[in-house]
C-alpha cells in the first residue's frame, strides 16, 4: 500500500495546534500539495469542527470528508504513541481511497511536555508551545521539547505583555535543541508560517512536487 | 539529494560488506530514535544530501549501507547514555520482578544479554531519577552507566517516555 507522508502535531492545551494547520494548510495547497488532517481530541471534536469549517466548507482547500475528527476517550498520548491503532485505521482508510494525497497532518490532543508520536504514526513531529507560559518554557525541556524535529514557537506577539523575553527563549532553544530547528511564530498573523512549510516540503517531502502537478505532466 | 528507500546490507552482518569495517567511508550519524523514522532527511559530514522514504516494512540499522551511482554510505548509530543492572542473585524473583516493574513503568526499551539489562536514559537527570526507583533493590543489584550504541530486544522495543 502507498506511504502518504504522516507530520503529528503535539503541545500543551491551547498552544496553537489547530490554529497552526490552519495556518499551514493554507500555504501547503496554494503550492498545489494535498493535505488530509486528523485531529485528536479526548471527548469533544470541536477543533476538527472548525478546520473542517475555515478550511474545507469555506475555504474550499480540500474535501469536507478529509478533515477527521477522533475523540480518544483517554489520555491524548496513549492514541498517539502507546496505541495509535485508532488513528492507524483511519490512516489506513485514507491511503486506501485517497492515494494522490501528499501529507496526512496529525493532531494531539492537548497533552503535557512528554507528548511524542510513535515513529509507526508520525514521520514527522512538530511540537508546539506558546510564549505565555513564559520564557523558562524551551529551558525546562521535556521530551517534547527535545526529542521533536521542529519546535514552534507561537504567540510571539504576545511576549512583552507576559514578560518573555524572545532573546532568552532563543538561547535556550539553541543550547537544548543541539543541531536541531526551532521557529517563532505567530499564528494570528502568519509571521514565521512560511519558515515551517519550508520545513515540511524539505524534511518530511524531500522537495517532492505535488502528486496533482505530477498526474499534470504525464 | 540522493533518496534512499532501502539499504543494499549490513557491514557486520553481510559478508559481502564486511571489508567496509576497516576501511574509510562515508558516514551518515543518527540517534537511535532518528533510526526508527521512516522518512529521514540529513546531511554526511561530507555535504550529501540523503533523504530517507523507506519502503514498508524496511527500518535502518547501524552498520547499513546505503549507495547511489556515485556515493557509497554506511549508517552509524550514535551511541546513547545507558543504564545496566545485573542481579547480585539472580535466584532472587522478587527482585526481577520489582526490576522489571521499574522500567517496564517508564515505558523503557530493554537489551538482554549475560544476564544484564540495559536500557537508554534520556536526559542526565534520569540518573537520580532510577537511583531513587532502585532505592529498595539497590543492595540486591550492580549498576552501571555507560556510552553505547543501544540495540533493543526485539520484542521490548517500546517508545520511551
Amino acid at each position: 500500500m502507498i506511504h502518504i507522508p504522516r507530520i503529528g502535531i503535539g503541545g500543551p492545551v491551547g498552544s496553537g495546534k489547530s490554529m497552526l494547520i490552519e495556518r499551514l494548510v493554507p500555504i501547503l495547497a496554494e503550492k498545489g500539495y494535498s493535505v488530509s488532517i486528523i485531529s485528536n481530541d479526548v471527548i469533544s471534536k470541536e477543533d476538527a469542527d472548525r478546520m473542517r469549517t475555515n478550511l474545507a466548507t469555506n475555504g474550499k482547500l480540500l474535501p469536507e470528508n478529509l478533515v477527521i475528527g477522533l475523540a480518544t476517550g483517554g489520555c491524548p498520548h496513549t492514541a498517539i504513541r502507546e496505541d495509535p491503532s485508532m488513528n492507524l485505521s483511519v490512516i489506513e482508510e485514507i491511503e486506501t481511497n485517497h492515494p494522490n494525497l501528499d501529507l496526512i497532518i496529525i493532531e494531539s490532543g492537548g497533552d503535557n511536555i512528554t507528548t511524542t508520536f510513535s515513529p509507526i504514526l508520525a514521520d514527522y513531529f512538530i511540537y508546539i508551545i506558546d510564549v505565555a507560559g513564559g520564557d523558562k518554557y524551551p529551558r525546562k525541556g521535556g521530551l517534547g521539547i527535545e526529542s521533536c524535529d521542529l519546535l514552534v514557537i507561537n504567540k510571539i506577539d504576545l511576549a512583552h505583555m507576559v514578560g518573555a523575553d524572545l532573546e532568552i527563549m532563543k538561547e535556550d532553544a539553541v543550547k537544548i535543541r543541539k543541531q536541531k530547528p526551532f521557529e517563532f511564530v505567530n499564528c494570528k498573523t502568519d509571521e514565521g508560517i512560511v519558515r515551517v512549510v519550508q520545513h515540511i516540503i524539505h524534511d518530511v517531502l524531500l522537495d517532492s512536487i505535488p502528486k496533482s502537478l505530477v498526474s499534470q505532466r504525464v | 539529494m540522493l533518496r534512499v528507500h532501502s539499504p543494499i546490507g549490513n557491514i557486520f552482518h553481510d559478508e559481502e560488506f564486511a571489508n567496509m569495517k576497516e576501511g574509510t567511508y562515508e558516514v551518515l550519524k543518527a540517534s537511535r530514535v532518528e533510526l526508527e523514522k521512516r522518512i529521514l532527511r540529513r546531511r554526511t559530514e561530507q555535504g550529501t544530501d540523503i533523504g530517507l522514504s523507506l519502503n514498508n516494512g524496511i527500518k535502518l540499522h547501524h552498520g547499513d549501507v546505503i549507495r547511489s551511482e556515485e556515493h557509497i554510505v554506511v549508517i552509524k548509530q550514535l551511541p546513547d547514555k545507558v543504564i545496566t543492572v545485573k542481579m547480585k542473585n539472580k535466584e532472587k524473583k522478587d527482585v526481577g520482578i520489582l526490576l522489571g516493574h521499574i522500567i517496564g513503568n517508564r515505558h523503557r526499551p530493554i537489551s538482554i544479554h549475560n544476564d544484564e539489562v540495559s536500557f537508554p536514559v534520556l536526559v542526565d537527570s534520569e540518573l537520580e531519577v532510577f537511583s531513587k526507583l532502585f532505592s529498595e533493590i539497590m543492595d540486591s543489584i550492580y549498576i552501571k552507566i555507560e556510552e553505547k550504541i543501544f540495540v533493543p530486544h526485539s520484542g521490548a522495543d517500546v517508545h520511551e517516555h
